[in-house]
């Protein structure tokens, strides 16, 4: 596989992993605020989402994958709010451990992480294209 | 000893633009991959020297190029930023300007082929 | 490297005083051996511009070279030898006309 083609093929796994993150962005802003529905129940558990680099047997290229989807761990915030479903004895409902100023800054990064995948397709493209031309006769 | 034909250090070129092009690429698709280090492949005065080398190893006369004879090296580059706590080594700044860097190289080398075959075309017309 | 066809030019017959040639320079000899002058002088300035031509490519793509310089360098040496071709092929077929002349 020419190198051209390689770096296509590249920058499309880029765009695969940068997608899944956003996937997993917008599932945590969905559920910011969903709680339990039985007394003291856990709520929604922020997802996040790690890369690893795989080594394309065929093209030699580095390609990226997504590794694994895990479960943030850190701690539920509580609230009082006594007339809710999942509130505990002491009227405290969990909150989900996502932080909203976070994920949006989280979907910047990962725009602007597709947008230059997409300018590495576009170029590799635009340079296939080129040599193609110059066959062409003008 | 260098490639003495202008269409054999064109393709020579294409061929290392290419694989420049392809260590970019690597790098933009893992720059949020944790322990990733930043590769570029090596300058393209060391690949003349390194082909001038392996030529006269050779046999006499044989004086084409081709992609299995000497593989261009990419290799992870030196970081000087500051160091990220995933031991991520990519500047996406960098790359963008490297692949720049790549189009306008590229440009000019099909833009030099495609002037110099015309003249032969020309040339060879009845 | 691709010089010869070019060259060809300099072996042009003495076509008499007949042919006319606006860059010819006025000299006091003979019309036909200024004009060959001429050609010979059109053709080793053509070869002069595609070898630096193709001296300046090479340095471009080693990337030593301003990318201005080359273009201006190619165009140069592309107009200089569109001239010298079209000069040949009309010396080829006036030379075939003047052959086909009946004696």
């Amino acid at each position: 596989m020419d190198a051209l083609t390689t770096s296509l093929k590249i920058a499309a796994s880029g765009l695969g992993a940068q997608s899944e993150r956003l996937r997993i962005v917008s599932e945590n802003l969905a559920n910011a605020q969903s709680t339990g529905n039985f007394p003291g129940a856990d709520p929604y558990q922020r997802k996040t989402v790690s890369f690893v680099s795989e080594l394309d047997r065929i093209s030699g290229g580095s390609l990226v994958e997504v590794g694994a989807i895990d479960r943030d761990r850190s701690a539920f915030p509580l609230e009082f709010q006594p007339g809710n479903i999942a509130a505990d004895e002491n009227g405290y409902v969990k909150l989900p451990n996502v932080n909203v100023l976070i994920e949006m800054a989280d979907m910047t990064e990962a725009n602007r992480s597709y947008e230059a995948n997409l300018q590495v397709i576009r170029q590799a493209r635009d340079l296939i294209s080129m040599t193609i031309d110059l066959m062409r006769t003008p | 000893m260098e490639p003495v034909n202008l269409f054999d250090l064109a393709t020579r070129q294409s061929q290392w633009l290419g694989v420049r092009q392809t260590a970019i690429a690597g790098n933009v698709a893992n720059a949020n991959t944790p322990g990733y280090l930043a590769h570029d492949v090596e300058p393209f005065e060391k690949v003349l020297e390194r082909t001038a080398v392996s030529l006269t190893a050779t046999q006499e006369g044989h004086l084409g190029f081709s992609a299995s004879e000497a593989g261009f090296r990419t290799r992870a580059q030196e970081f000087d930023g500051a160091p990220m706590p995933s031991k991520n080594t990519v500047v996406m700044e960098t790359e963008l300007m490297k692949a720049g860097e790549v189009r306008r190289a590229f440009e000019l080398n099909t833009a030099i082929v495609k002037a110099f075959h015309g003249m032969l075309l020309a040339v060879s017309k009845g | 490297m691709m010089i010869g066809p070019v060259g060809a030019l300099r072996l042009t017959p003495s076509l008499g005083t007949e042919t006319a040639n606006a860059s010819a320079p006025q000299q006091a000899s003979a019309a036909g051996t200024s004009f060959a002058d001429a050609l010979a002088q059109a053709a080793s300035r053509t070869v002069g511009k595609l070898e630096s031509a193709e001296t300046l490519s090479m340095e471009a793509l080693k990337g030593n070279a301003d990318t201005r310089q080359v273009v201006d360098a190619v165009m140069n040496a592309q107009q200089t030898l569109q001239a010298a071709v079209a000069i040949r092929d009309k010396i080829v077929s006036a030379y075939l006309e003047v052959s086909r002349m009946s004696i």
